[in-house]
């Protein structure tokens, strides 16, 4: 059997490989070279990186997670981050698409059985099948653990008819894992989780994506409503708080905060690059105390968001029981930091680098673009939200051990 | 090594004193503080246009002058492969 070097994984059984998916860097590169190209353009219309996620499809990499016996590339968790901060670094917004798809696959890959999973799985090795997540609803906005929007039952069908209000790339999603209530549930806390292809979907925009970042993310509203057979539905009825705490979160958490790592790692890098050239070295005194100390806190608190990412990442990777509290806590607290400390990193080399290179868009530092985009880590699974949770979690730990 | 390093490392290392520098001279000792370390690495950088890849970026180059030299010369033939050729070929 013959492997190709770059495209889907080939179809083996082999046991996922400790160095990660062949070429696996190179396939990165080529995307985030596709997405860089575009960018700008993409960001200034608010429109989707249409060309980065062909380039998702051609590499294989929309089948990253897949493994090798369903013809993905066999990644495994730490490929994901490793892949999410590559693309950060350039698109903030392809690097989100990437990384929410990939939470997508790693759930339908621990939990989808029988016919589904026999047929998602391939189509999404062999880039067909780009997946949108649909958890948001209006009135309780990204809350995972409930759903208010019911799902009715017709003939053993399933009928899907659902408002969310942020969908990230959802109107060019071939597939959809949808959050809704379970069948006669008793409470809105009984959630399901089921799968619908696009053409089994009416999917209806809802209103303009204008946001002030994540502008090439297309993450506006859509209404998806249509009929999926009972099979599509992923893992059992009402075990979505499970799949949430056991992997969805997770996923998300680590997903996301390996993008916004990139976004802010590839600003300083563009900085300090701008400030060592020829030309940066003559028009700045790189001997400033303000200006070194500046560099040093932003880097600071890059390091500090890549040790707790690297270990979020490998508790996850263990395999343990993710429920325990100072589990949750380690997970929640690295998207908090995450969030805040990406964002204020590039916020600092603002107010080292002044207002040509800090504040105006055609900067080739890109810090305008990596702010904008980055405001919204606090509010994508909203860092309130989270707070909450932490506090009632660090009540539940008197011993105040550390995952 | 090639005199302009000499010549462009003399000036940062004020306890140098008359002696000449070797390929053993240790570069710390002789006065090469961590800011000067910036400034020596801009000025080769500029004098022989190459850039140091960051995994140099240790303690074992900037130990001695020759180890320096070494990192410098092997920037310049990865980074100038056909200005060499040009050049010995000349």
């Amino acid at each position: 059997m013959t492997a190709t070097t770059l495209g889907p994984g080939k179809a083996a059984s082999a046991p996922a490989d400790p160095d990660g998916p062949v070429g696996l860097h190179d396939r990165v590169a080529s995307v985030a070279a596709v997405a860089a190209e575009h960018a700008q353009r993409h960001d200034r219309d608010a429109t989707f990186p249409v060309e980065a996620l062909a380039e998702l499809r051609r590499t294989g990499l929309l089948g990253l997670l897949v493994p090798t016996r369903d013809g993905g590339l066999g990644g495994a968790v730490k490929d994901m981050v490793e892949a999410s901060t590559v693309l950060g670094r350039t698109d903030l917004s392809t690097a989100m698409i990437f990384a929410m798809h990939c939470q997508q696959v790693a759930t339908v890959v621990r939990y989808a059985h029988g016919p589904l999973r026999a047929e998602l799985l391939p189509q999404i090795a062999a880039g067909q099948r780009y997946l949108a997540s649909v958890t948001t609803e209006t009135g309780k906005g990204g809350h995972l653990l409930s759903s208010q929007s019911p799902l009715g039952t017709e003939g053993g069908d399933l009928l899907v008819d659902r408002f969310a209000p942020v969908v990230t790339g959802g109107r060019h999603a071939d597939g959809y894992l949808i959050t809704v209530q379970s069948p006669q549930p008793d409470s809105e806390h009984q959630v399901s989780l089921v799968y619908a292809r696009r053409d089994q979907l009416t999917v209806e925009r809802h209103g303009r994506w204008q946001p002030l970042g994540m502008r090439a993310s297309d993450s506006g509203a859509l209404r998806l409503t249509g009929r999926v057979p009972p099979h599509q539905t992923v893992g059992a009825h009402g075990s979505f708080a499970t799949m949430a705490k056991e992997l969805f979160a997770p996923m998300a958490h680590l997903g996301w905060s390996a993008c916004w790592l990139g976004t802010s790692a590839g600003a300083l890098s563009r900085v300090l690059k701008l400030l060592r050239s020829p030309q940066g070295r003559n028009r700045t005194d790189l001997g400033s105390d303000l200006l070194l100390t500046r560099l040093a806190e932003t880097r600071q608190r890059l390091d500090a968001v890549h040790a707790l990412l690297q270990r979020a990442q490998r508790v996850v990777a263990a395999g343990g029981d993710l429920s325990l509290p100072r589990v949750q806590l380690l997970l929640n607290t690295l998207k908090v930091t995450a969030s805040e400390d990406c964002h204020q990193a590039v916020q600092i080399l603002i107010d080292a680098l002044g207002m040509r290179h800090g504040y105006l868009g055609d900067s080739p530092t890109g810090l305008e673009r990596a702010l904008r985009d980055l405001r919204s880590a606090s509010l994508n699974y909203s860092n309130d939200r989270l707070r909450l949770a932490d506090g009632r979690l660090a009540l539940l730990d008197p011993e105040v051990r550390f995952g | 090594m090639d005199p302009r390093f000499t010549d462009l490392l003399t000036p940062f290392l004020k306890f140098l004193g008359d002696r000449e520098i070797t390929a053993d001279s240790p570069l710390r000792e002789l006065g090469l503080d961590s800011m000067q370390a910036i400034e020596v690495l801009f000025a080769l950088e500029e004098t022989f246009d190459m850039t140091l890849p960051d995994d140099d970026m240790n303690d074992a180059t900037f130990a001695t002058a020759g180890s320096l030299w070494a990192a410098v010369s092997a920037a310049r033939a990865d980074q100038h492969p056909a200005a060499n050729e040009t050049a010995s070929a000349a």
